[in-house]
């Protein structure tokens, strides 16, 4: 069970929250990339191993929606790669 | 194993859901007591009680007698644009656990650390109770907890299983 810490509320249980998916990259301008390129954005959501941008939601909570750092292979919140999060 | 705890289903109380930028509700609503100087911290006067439950968001709860003078002083008709304020008296059940096993039952529903040491006198907040969400806060020798009206008979069912 995480820990996911609201800015509002602070550290709380993952129960209170609804998983709001991994962060996608920026969305290209579909007239300027390839169609493979395109397909790619549309169609394939980012799951490395290692930490991944993801979008939460504070539903039984505050109702805030927040950004965090997840570590795929540990559960861990963890900060952002370089000048991310 | 049985709780010495006490289990009561509240009347409907008079409830006010504010939103908006502080400073402009503080300037319409003169009548509620002081803005909570902090996240999910509550204020009294007389018997109303003002709960900051989110960002621009506080909820106003009163006995519901005193609901119209409420109305009438908060006038949601006439608001400025940038809040809103809406009544909510009928959308709440409020459960009261009092006794000194209160807060094994309320563990057995609420992952909330409800410690008083982390959970004050003047704490309030939603988090999670018997799957649902939940208004939690204190009251004396006990919990008062506030779900979705019709989750009421749901949650009324849990306490008093646990509780047996």
């Amino acid at each position: 069970m995480m820990n996911i810490p609201c800015p509002f509320c602070g550290p709380r249980n993952e129960a209170e929250f609804a998983f709001g998916g991994p962060v996608k990259p920026h969305r290209p301008d579909p007239n300027a990339v390839s169609e493979v390129e395109w397909t790619q954005y549309i169609t394939t959501v980012p799951n490395p191993l290692g930490p991944v941008e993801e979008r939460w939601w504070h539903v039984k909570g505050c109702g805030t929606w927040l950004t965090i750092w997840r570590d795929t292979r540990t559960h861990d919140i963890v900060e952002g790669p370089g000048d991310a999060g | 194993m049985t709780y010495d705890a006490k289990i009561d289903r509240l009347p409907i109380f008079a409830l006010f859901d504010l939103k908006g930028p502080q400073e402009a509700l503080s300037k319409w609503a003169k009548d509620t007591p002081a803005f909570p100087k902090g996240p999910n911290k509550l204020t009294h006067k007389a018997s109303a009680t003002l709960c900051h439950i989110g960002p621009r968001r506080w909820l106003l709860r009163d006995d519901l007698e005193n609901e119209a003078t409420w109305s009438a002083s908060l006038n949601p008709e006439e608001a400025p644009a940038d809040i809103s304020i809406v009544r909510v008296s009928d959308t709440q059940t409020f459960f009261r656990i009092t006794g000194p096993d209160a807060s094994e039952v309320m563990s057995i529903g609420c992952t909330l650390d409800l410690h008083p040491a982390v959970f004050a006198d003047d704490a309030v907040s939603y988090t999670e109770f018997f799957g649902c969400k939940a208004l939690v806060l204190r009251c004396e020798h006990g919990f008062d907890c506030a779900v979705e009206q019709s989750f009421g008979n749901m949650i009324k069912d849990f306490l008093n299983r646990a509780t047996a």
